[in-house]
């Protein structure tokens, strides 16, 4: 399919787009997976395909399709449905003039030469690491290693490829004799950094200490959030709003705050499409715009939206290289690239008198993407008590507003993680209201 | 490569051809039309413990697959070694009986069908309501299953369905409301009423403005159809598939037989309806067939694909992928049987309490048995009349202290279709239930 990208650009032009875009994506992924302790399946797949988007008197069609034989009837089909729509008077072009930036860190020739042999041996690593801690047991887990490669290709000049590798780990682990706790831990990387045993063993631990949990009062609170608590409540509850589309469409919170003090000054906030082997890194977004830095909150003020080309072109402003697209079935809309939340950092649990630790929430994807409301079950949490973790708490519910939090943040500790493309440390929250 | 097809006891290969196609009514504007045309196949082989995978997009030689995934299964089983895995016998599978389409949705025009997203989308936009979006899908696709087993089958089938969401605004504050509908025939939006739905999605999004978060707690609560049937689906459904309870991670493990919930409840699974969890056959060839998962409050059976009713005794039909992912336990049309008890009459006998209505979604951890869901709204109930209304009020838990909690079931069962997301995998399913009335549960609220 890949020596069909050209082709398909000249037939949309022979179609009758007055402008067109191929986005080619390939990848092949191995994965080896674990039920309990012992290794269960290993998953090969390859994947590839195109998409077309075509424009016609200022009216964008999208077609896409995997299989060769079809690649002529989709850009047809896509050149259709531009001539089925109304001109946009908001399309103003497909991106051009690509200078592209060098990024490193996202290739990795070793994982690209990986052996299922190996593969099935960090898998193994995963449920070693559970069985340092007697009284647990993995559930499920597995590893999994990929190479992509992207090709943008457009009738304005475009023209930039990228290949990538990625490795990632995931363990799930629960209790045996007795109480039940679960608890997981999960890496992703671009090359083969991680410690799995680590990761399996972790998991296990906070399995085990989440034990004996116990019931606590209702109360406003300091509560630290772990990095995979805080991205999963950012992700859902604040990100959108960050979202051009949803500003110009009035489904934000954040409408009219540019320049507005929207966060305590210790907090920056920034989305990058840069910075070595971030998850989201690469040259370009996935219509071909070259990646940036962009500071989104700078010392508690909101700098700006974060923009695809299409939202930039309504808005008269630049794109900042957040066109993303999950797959080649899908035209690009706005994502986040690496979102960097910083903020001071401290030895946070020793600074904390009382309060609550949450490791992980169920349910974020539950919040108002728009108001920023959320309320989320609270998993692996434990009190504070004089600058230590103290007691396992069993079930609790956490209620909050993403932007109201943004203004009580107090503290952010030591222990950065990659949660996907979210980079934060644990945050310190103070008045947090919980229901036990 | 004789060598070691000779010890591969199963292969199984899934070819899947279709096309699809979306249209994204926004604020009034086609903000997208995309036709996505798709080719491909998965392949499974065992060997031994192991199960080799394969999965291939576009034009594909079968033979290639089969010999690539037995090379997986073959290379897993010789560096781990472990017991053998068993598959249930299954017979080929008759289809029949598939949803009847009496207006296939491909011989409506683009325009035709934009008109109506249009008039939706008006419907929607009460006043109050700043912001608007209604979604069409389409899909056909034709499956072929083809295993070593000697079972060779196929069927097509289409989908059709739109999702209508209303946004109002006041003062800095935001509310949605959502309404949608599935089936399998453009008469879909014949059946139902899709312009009162959309204006029902508007009114839900401006009444929730002025709507207040009540105080949370434990107290009685009612359920509305939708967030019962999101319970049965989330709580109970994934707790009894087999997958999870062999992994350790299901509350359900070793209860069958077991009085786990009020004798009231009846839950049931059943591909066989034509709801939007339909299929004449499973991914694995097994035929649909239709599982009582809890009977009178007793835990009766677990959901199987053919690997977990070998080891833990049962019937297999609940194997299911998406497109050409590796199959998984997974549920189909899930339901709270009916009861008998009237609405009304649930008020009565609650007295205070909470009607929480709807669902934004929910989350369950199956192997400690809790949950949490958010409720789209509600109203709080005050000497058995429903008063304020309230936003923001979420449900949460453990599953089986709920069931054994449950104090009346309705007799008014209501199906609502969505899509259910388990080991990175999304399917189609419908859930249901009548009105529940629980005699104590926690409300998380301000």
């Amino acid at each position: 399919m890949y020596e069909l990208a050209r082709k398909a650009l000249r037939l949309a032009e022979i179609a009758g787009a007055e402008e067109a875009e191929i986005y080619y994506a390939a990848s092949h992924s191995t994965g080896v997976n674990f039920k309990k302790d012992s290794i269960e399946n290993a998953k090969d797949r390859l994947s590839e395909g195109i998409g077309i988007r075509a424009i016609v008197n200022g009216a964008v069609g999208f077609a896409s399709t995997n299989s060769a034989a079809q690649i002529e009837n989709a850009v047809e089909v896509a050149v259709a449905e531009a001539r089925v729509r109304e001109s946009d008077p908001d399309w103003v072009s497909l991106p051009s003039n690509g200078n592209y930036p060098t990024v490193s860190g996202i290739f990795d020739k070793k994982v690209e030469a990986l052996e299922l042999e190996t593969c099935i041996e960090y898998s193994l690593e995963l449920i070693e690491g559970t069985k340092e801690i007697p009284g647990t047991l993995p559930t499920s887990g597995g590893f999994t290693r990929a190479k992509s490669k992207q090709l943008i290709l457009n009738t304005n000049g475009i023209e930039v490829e990228e290949e990538s590798t990625a490795v990632s780990g995931f363990v799930d682990v629960i209790t045996v004799n007795g109480q039940t706790s679960t608890a997981y831990d999960f890496a992703v990387s671009r090359s083969l950094d991680i410690d799995f045993f680590a990761l399996g063993k972790n998991a296990a631990e906070l399995a085990l200490k989440s034990n004996d949990g116990i019931k606590i009062e209702p109360q406003k609170t300091d509560v630290i959030f772990h990095p995979f608590a805080l991205s999963d409540i950012i992700g859902e509850a604040l990100a959108p709003s960050l979202d051009a589309d949803n500003i110009q469409k009035g489904r934000s919170g954040l409408i009219g705050k540019i320049g507005e003090e929207l966060a305590v000054p210790e907090l920056s906030i920034y989305d990058d499409g840069l910075i070595e082997a971030g998850i989201e890194t690469s040259v370009s977004d996935d219509e071909g715009v070259p990646s940036q830095r962009t500071t989104l909150i700078e010392k508690g003020v909101l700098e700006t939206y974060l923009y695809d080309s299409y939202t930039a072109g309504k808005a008269g402003v630049k794109s900042t290289g957040n066109g993303s697209r999950s797959s080649y079935t899908s035209p690009p809309s706005v994502g986040l690239r690496n979102f960097i939340i910083d903020y001071p950092q401290t030895d946070i649990i020793a600074d904390t008198q009382s309060g609550i630790f949450v490791n992980t929430v169920i349910g974020a994807h539950t919040a108002n993407s728009i108001s920023g409301d959320f309320s989320v079950e609270a998993r692996n949490a434990f009190t504070i008590k004089d600058g230590a973790l103290d007691k396992p708490v069993k079930s609790l519910m956490i209620s909050g507003n993403a932007f109201e939090l943004l203004k009580q943040i107090t503290g952010a500790g030591f222990d950065v993680r990659k949660v996907g493309g979210i980079i934060t440390p644990s945050i310190r929250v103070s008045n947090m209201s919980v229901v036990g | 490569m004789t060598g070691i097809m000779q010890d591969i006891k199963f292969y199984d290969c899934r070819v899947i051809e279709g096309s699809s196609t979306s249209i994204i009514l926004d604020n009034g504007k086609i903000e997208e039309i995309s036709r996505n045309f798709t080719k491909g196949a998965g392949i499974r082989a065992l060997c031994g413990g192991s199960w080799g995978y394969t999965s291939v997009e576009g034009d594909i030689d079968l033979k290639k697959g089969v010999k690539a995934a037995s090379k997986l299964a073959f290379s897993m089983n010789a560096s781990t070694p472990k017991e053998d895995v068993e598959l249930a016998v299954i017979n080929p599978p008759e289809v029949k009986d598939l949803p009847e389409i009496r207006i296939d949705p491909r011989g409506v025009s683009i325009e035709e069908k934009v008109d109506l997203l249009k008039s939706i989308e008006s419907s929607a936009k009460v006043k109050g309501v700043n912001s608007t979006k209604v979604m069409y899908l389409e899909s056909e696709f034709k499956v072929e299953y083809r295993s070593s087993d000697g079972i060779e089958s196929g069927y097509e089938l289409m989908n059709v369905g739109f999702a209508v969401s209303a946004v109002a605004s006041e003062n800095g504050v935001y509310q949605a409301g959502r309404e949608s509908r599935f089936g399998y025939g453009y008469e879909l939006f014949e059946n139902e009423n899709v312009l009162e739905l959309a204006g029902k999605a508007g009114n839900t999004a401006v009444e929730l403005l002025n709507a207040k978060t009540p105080k949370g707690g434990e107290m009685p609560v009612i359920l509305d159809q939708e967030l019962a049937g999101v319970f049965a689906h989330e709580a109970v459904g994934h707790a009894s598939e087999a997958d999870l309870v062999l992994e350790g991670d299901s509350i359900l493990e070793n209860r069958i037989g077991e009085q786990i919930a009020s004798p009231i409840i009846t839950i049931i699974d059943d591909p066989t309806l034509h709801d939007f969890g339909y299929y004449p056959f499973d991914a694995e060839g097994a035929q649909s067939r239709r599982t009582e998962i809890i009977k009178n409050g007793i835990f009766n059976s677990y959901l199987h694909s053919r690997e977990t009713a070998a080891k833990l005794g049962g019937t297999p039909g609940n194997s299911r992928a998406q497109g050409y992912s590796m199959p998984v336990v997974r549920m189909s049309n899930t339901f709270v049987d009916n009861g008998d008890t009237k609405f009304e009459e649930m008020l009565e006998e609650i007295k205070d309490g909470i009607y929480l209505i709807g669902s934004r979604g929910g989350q369950v951890n199956t192997g400690e048995g809790i949950f949490q869901f958010n409720a789209e709204k509600g109203y709080l109930i005050r000497n058995g009349e429903l008063t304020e209304l309230v936003r923001d009020v979420s449900l949460s838990g453990k599953t089986l202290e709920i069931l054994n909690h449950v104090s009346l079931v309705g007799n008014d069962l209501k199906m609502t279709a969505g899509r259910c997301g388990k080991a990175g995998q999304v399917v189609p399913v419908s859930d249901g239930s009548p009105h529940l009335s629980i005699s104590k549960a926690l409300v998380g609220g301000a």
